[in-house]
């Protein structure tokens, strides 16, 4: 700040400056260092072993998985429902645009229960799926579901205010200059969002791989084939497997700091992209 | 082309935005449509474009019905108000967009769209900005290579949307008479929209005035300003002083003062009002003619080659502007306070129920 407004003696200001840093300090990094040290505890050779252990290696596949069908599927139809919301008029659009935020608004174990209620043996569709010999609760399908399910929020609710600033006319122009639809989503819509479409990826894909709620309910729990990371974690924990909780727990940590790292050079990128959009013309040469 | 506009109407929501509008566009002219904002103008233009859709009516190019055509297929070029350039793109990306999109089959070879796009920033006087991006351009370059990339495409049509009415007073002046040339040079059909009555009668063959969804009159720029077919005519085109009154027989009634109405000649006593442009009033000491109402000064602004006068009529029928040339007032230095006389050179009298 170069014109400093308040004139708060030193003291107060240390005083302020201290109090933040404790409070980050006892909720984000002593927790953030006690994954660490409790993964390690055991040593280096039982951190590798827990983590390479066949229940832990499909934690890790699964979680994989989940993550690699629900962010794609989730980024299409996010930037289909940002696209119709932002683009075009249409009735129903604020009803569209509630419903994506439900996710936010629902408590993901209610969100996994919904499912056992629909595809569970006493539910809607159970007898049907039972009859047809098709198994989604306690399997893949179900935890995939689930996961789309709390993750549809992310990469549409990037998107839709980006779309809505920048307007129609860029693509009204690619039209009339003779661009086919596709091509001026390549050409022209693509390229402006890309930076907040990432963005958006990013997001989606941290929760996707942490998610334990809803996924908690549908997943029953099923060692070596239905349990993700978080899931492997709540069960070593609850072995008293301390260290190996941590170890495996540590991953997602490291996901974590990953996620924020990108998360930041995203931000930047688009921040950087936006402002030399947005950049007043007097600033150019002059002819 | 020429573009034929048959019955146009268009609605959003409850707002009449076009009521069944027709016009005729021969090819090769340069049409304003003028009118305030909200009268359909720009509705119009992206009717033409293929950019809306109308409720009713057709779009003719050249005879042929192109109301079913997207805006792909209707090889229009538009101007956007705000010049949508391309901003992830440069300036010389920007202009062979239309070329670059063309199927296989149409499309030009690399040097081809290379020449192109080169003789074009010619054209556009900024070749020395080909590498630039549009955020590091003035409006008026921005404006200069939003027209060329409609240019490009080799347009029939070439639709502008107020295309100068996000720039500078000095920059305006100087991109509309060079769109003046540019237009001579190419001949293409171009429409623009604009609300300034001044850009319109300056730069267009034919000036379309539009109100509330409708034309109100067609007329090359000195027809409209001298011939307006209605009040709000009169109105939107420049200012004027409203003298209320009566007409009776081919004559009006103003005040004290008679004067010749010839088109009211079969009108039997009806309330009417005489519209009068501030510099079709003559101003002088003394009443030469008895059809002259009395007036002091009370007001005196000199503004560049001509000063304007503000009068009170004496018998209590309100203020009337005057505009005098700088010679003329030369002659007669009014001062404050100072007892004149007026006289119109040119009143057009319209009935009251035809309301601006």
């Amino acid at each position: 700040m170069a014109d400093r407004v308040h004139n708060e003696p030193a003291a107060v200001r240390w005083a302020l400056i201290a109090t933040a840093l404790l409070f980050v300090g006892l909720l984000l990094f002593v927790p953030l260092a006690a994954v660490f040290t409790e993964a390690l505890s055991k040593g280096l050779s039982a951190y590798v072993s827990a983590l390479t252990e066949p229940d832990a290696l499909s934690a890790i596949r699964l979680t994989l998985l989940t993550a690699g069908i629900a962010v794609p599927l989730n980024l299409l139809f996010g930037l289909a429902a940002a696209w119709a919301i932002a683009k075009f008029e249409f009735t129903g659009k604020q009803i569209l645009i509630t419903l994506i935020d439900l996710p936010f608004a629902v408590s993901p174990v209610i969100s996994g229960l919904i499912y056992v209620l629909l595809f569970g043996l006493q539910g809607w569709l159970g007898p049907w799926l039972a009859a047809h010999d098709i198994k989604l609760l306690f399997a893949v399908p179900g935890l995939v579901l689930a996961t789309i399910f709390v993750t549809v929020p992310f990469v549409a609710r990037e998107l839709i205010p980006l779309m809505q600033e920048q307007g129609t006319e860029e693509e009204e122009a690619a039209m009339v200059l003779g661009a086919s639809g596709f091509q001026t989503f390549r050409r022209v819509t693509l390229p402006n969002i890309k930076w907040g479409l990432l963005y958006g990826v990013i997001l989606c894909n941290a929760r996707a791989m942490g998610e334990f709620g809803a996924v908690s309910v549908v997943s029953g729990h099923i060692r070596g084939l239905t349990n993700t990371l978080p899931l492997h974690v709540e069960i070593l924990y609850n072995e008293y497997d301390f260290a190996a909780a941590f170890a495996v727990a540590s991953l997602l940590a490291l996901l974590a700091l990953l996620t924020l790292v990108l998360k930041s050079v995203v931000e930047w990128k688009a921040l950087q992209q936006r402002e030399s959009a947005t950049r007043t013309a007097g600033e150019g040469p002059l002819p | 082309m020429s573009i034929e506009i048959d019955g146009i109407t268009k609605r959003f929501g409850n707002f009449l935005a076009l009521d069944d509008v027709s016009l005729k566009i021969p090819t090769g002219e340069l049409v304003a449509l003028l009118g305030p904002s909200g009268s359909g103008k720009t509705s119009l233009l992206r009717i033409i474009a293929g950019l809306e859709l109308p409720d009713h009516g057709s779009i003719l190019f050249h005879g042929e019905d192109a109301t079913a055509r997207t805006a792909r297929d209707r090889q229009v070029g538009f101007v956007f108000q705000h010049y949508a350039l391309f901003r992830h793109l440069t300036v010389f990306e920007n202009i062979a967009f239309g070329l670059r999109v063309r199927p296989r089959h149409l499309r030009l070879s690399r040097a081809e769209i290379d020449e192109k796009v080169h003789a074009l920033l010619q054209l556009v006087q900024l070749d020395w900005l080909a590498r630039h991006y549009p955020s590091q351009l003035s409006g008026g370059q921005r404006q200069r290579v939003a027209l060329a990339r409609a240019l490009a495409v080799e347009p029939k049509v070439l639709l502008l949307d107020e295309p100068f009415g996000a720039l500078d007073a000095k920059v305006r002046l100087e991109l509309r008479r060079w769109l003046r040339r540019l237009h001579d040079d190419l001949h293409v059909t171009s429409v623009f929209v604009t609300h300034d009555q001044e850009e319109a009668l300056e730069v267009a063959d034919r000036v379309v005035v539009m109100n509330a969804g409708r034309i109100e009159q067609v007329g090359t720029a000195e027809e409209v300003y001298e011939q307006p077919v209605n009040p709000f005519v009169y109105h939107f085109l420049g200012s004027v002083n409203l003298f209320h009154g009566r007409v009776h027989g081919g004559r009006a009634r103003i005040g004290a003062v008679e004067l010749d109405a010839p088109e009211h000649a079969e009108v039997t006593d009806a309330p009417a009002v005489g519209y009068v442009r501030p510099h079709d009033i003559e101003v002088d000491r003394t009443a030469r003619d008895p059809a002259a109402i009395a007036a002091t000064v009370e007001n005196i602004r000199s503004v560049g080659p001509v000063v304007r006068l503000e009068l009170l009529r004496q018998d209590g029928g309100g203020r009337i502007e005057a505009e005098l040339s700088r010679e003329r007032y030369r002659e007669l230095i009014f001062q404050k306070g100072e007892r004149v006389f007026i006289k119109f050179r040119n009143l057009r009298v319209f009935l009251k129920d035809m309301k601006p």
